[in-house]
């Protein structure tokens, strides 16, 4: 019979660590990768050598980039396979090491992402359908559009969308991880350079380098390896997605994270209203208002009075992106979704010092990659 | 076993008021643009299933944005996109004749022409949208 992940053996985030979000620069991969690694095997305070598979998200450096990386941790002859899945990459090798400790497979496993941009050479480009508008509309243009639908069909201003960019830059100025380290005025957000449409360059999400990794364990190996239990965190959810045709839906974005979420929402025995803290893919301002409603967290039309109101600010009802998110802390593509399952570990285990959402005990952590497909993780504190 | 033939790819039709090649899955009904002969996405019938489809070159304009950045060589910024909902039924995405969404809205009546365009592989014609000028 099919479970949920929930209903297999409990998995628990017990290691977390990042190289910071930065511009390319001339540091190898293999640092910022060893980096992240390192620094989970130090919070988790176990060695490498206990680790028993690894998931290297990563979307940009090429065949096989997992163990010119890992050898230098030891080579233990463990697993090892990179996973790419566009911008969802990091949160998919999640995934695939909660599965292998889920399922008994491992007691300890090692998701790291790890990317430096490069050439795009995706693969929907070379499918030999062609459209009227090929290269010239690029995802800015695609969410400058959705965009203006949604401002004219809520009467939605500019200056509320661009209120996104405000929170988030809020939040990345005290994330030492974060690209941007800089809070922002509404003004100095409007006043571009302008990108697309209504979009300026602090309503899309900076794409530089970096690394984050993730160790996941089981109930035996926290006991065997005297892994401190109270900072242990649950995933209670994971679940991945990709985009139906939806006749009758005019925006597929949300529709594909509309039922992604529910899906998991079902599967932690969760409600909206239960979430203390969410990551969502905030590449550009517009779509955190899109997802805010698709995952139901407010009305239909509501996001933009939402974003305004503090109810999603640190210290609100839930706090949305407080890692500061893909437009502060950036979107280095394989890191993003690996980042934000150790942002929300953080905070729950309330050790997100200056950005730490009080009493934070559920969180969600969202992406979506071209393609379009949909990766949601749901994490708790065990009372 | 060969490949099926497949129809022409050329997305549009010239005509004094131009039409835009869809497919249509007969087995599901589902109309789509751009045409592809791979299967039908929604239900997943073959090949042999998809056929031609024109789809008249007027519809409702969705959303609109001026593009202020772009790197590609052909075509300079600003340019416009459109959404453009067909009579037909399917969305489409192209570029305006308006360079800057100057006077546009949303539900503007739009129709598609014919431009002469230089590509960097030489002259070639690509069908973009244009705001109706007359009053409706
Ligand atoms: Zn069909």
């Amino acid at each position: 019979m099919r479970k949920t992940l929930r209903q297999m053996r409990p998995v628990y985030v017990v290691g977390i660590g990042l190289h910071r979000y930065q511009r390319l620069s001339d540091t190898p991969y293999v640092t910022l990768g060893l980096t992240a690694v390192r620094e989970a095997l130090n919070d988790a305070g176990i060695e490498w050598k206990s680790v028993e598979s690894a998931y290297t998200g990563t979307a940009f450096i090429g065949m096989a980039a997992s163990r010119p990386m890992l050898r230098h941790l030891g080579a233990t002859g463990i697993a090892m396979a990179q996973v790419e899945n566009a911008s969802a990459s990091g949160s998919t090798a999640v995934r695939q090491a909660c599965l292998d400790v889920a399922s008994s497979l491992t007691d300890v496993s090692l998701a790291v992402g790890v990317d430096k941009p490069g050439p795009i050479a995706g693969a929907p480009g070379k499918t030999n359908i062609h459209d009227l508008v090929g290269r010239r509309v690029v995802p800015f243009t695609h969410f400058a559009l959705l965009a203006n639908e949604y401002m004219n069909r809520y009467g939605a201003t500019a200056e509320q969308v661009a209120m996104v960019a405000v929170k988030n830059n809020r939040n990345g100025a005290n994330n030492p991880y974060a690209q941007r380290q800089k809070a922002v005025t509404l003004e100095e957000v409007l006043a571009g350079p302008q990108i697309s449409g209504s979009l300026t360059r602090l309503q899309c999400c900076p794409v530089g380098e970096g690394a984050a990794a993730v160790l996941v364990a089981s109930d035996d190996a926290i006991e065997k390896l005297r892994i401190d239990r109270s900072r242990a965190i649950r995933v209670t959810a994971s679940v991945s997605r990709s985009e139906r045709v939806y006749r009758d839906a005019k925006n597929f974005d949300a529709e594909l994270t509309r039922e992604t979420v529910a899906q998991a929402y079902q599967e932690a025995q969760i409600e909206p209203q239960d979430l203390d803290v969410v990551e969502l893919h905030d590449a550009f301002t517009i779509e955190e208002l899109l997802y805010v409603e698709a995952m139901g967290l407010c009305g239909e039309g509501e996001g933009a009075r939402m974003i305004s109101s503090g109810a999603v600010d640190i210290g609100g009802k839930c706090a949305i992106s407080a890692s500061g998110g893909l437009l502060a802390m950036g979107h280095p593509i394989g890191p993003t979704g690996t980042g934000q399952i150790a942002e929300i570990t953080r905070q729950l285990r309330r050790e997100a010092g200056a950005r730490q959402q009080p009493n934070a005990r559920t969180g969600l952590a969202h992406m979506v990659g071209v393609g379009a497909v949909c990766v949601v993780h749901v994490l708790q504190k065990d009372s | 076993m060969p490949e099926p033939a497949t129809p022409s790819t050329e997305l549009f039709s010239s005509a004094a008021q131009p039409t835009l090649n869809g497919r249509r899955c007969r087995a599901c009904g589902y109309v789509f643009f751009p045409p592809q002969s791979y299967g039908c996405e929604y239900c997943g019938a073959p090949t042999d299933q998809l056929e031609p489809k024109s789809l008249s070159g007027l519809g409702s304009l969705a959303s609109f944005a001026t593009v202020h950045l772009h790197q590609g060589k052909e075509i300079e910024a600003p340019f416009t996109v459109g959404l453009i909902v067909l009579d037909d039924g399917p969305a489409v995405r192209a570029i305006l004749m308006q360079r800057t969404d100057d006077g546009l809205k949303i539900g503007d009546r739009m129709r598609a022409v014919i431009v002469e365009t230089n590509s960097e592989g030489g002259r070639a014609r690509e069908l973009r949208f244009t705001k109706e000028e007359t009053a409706r």
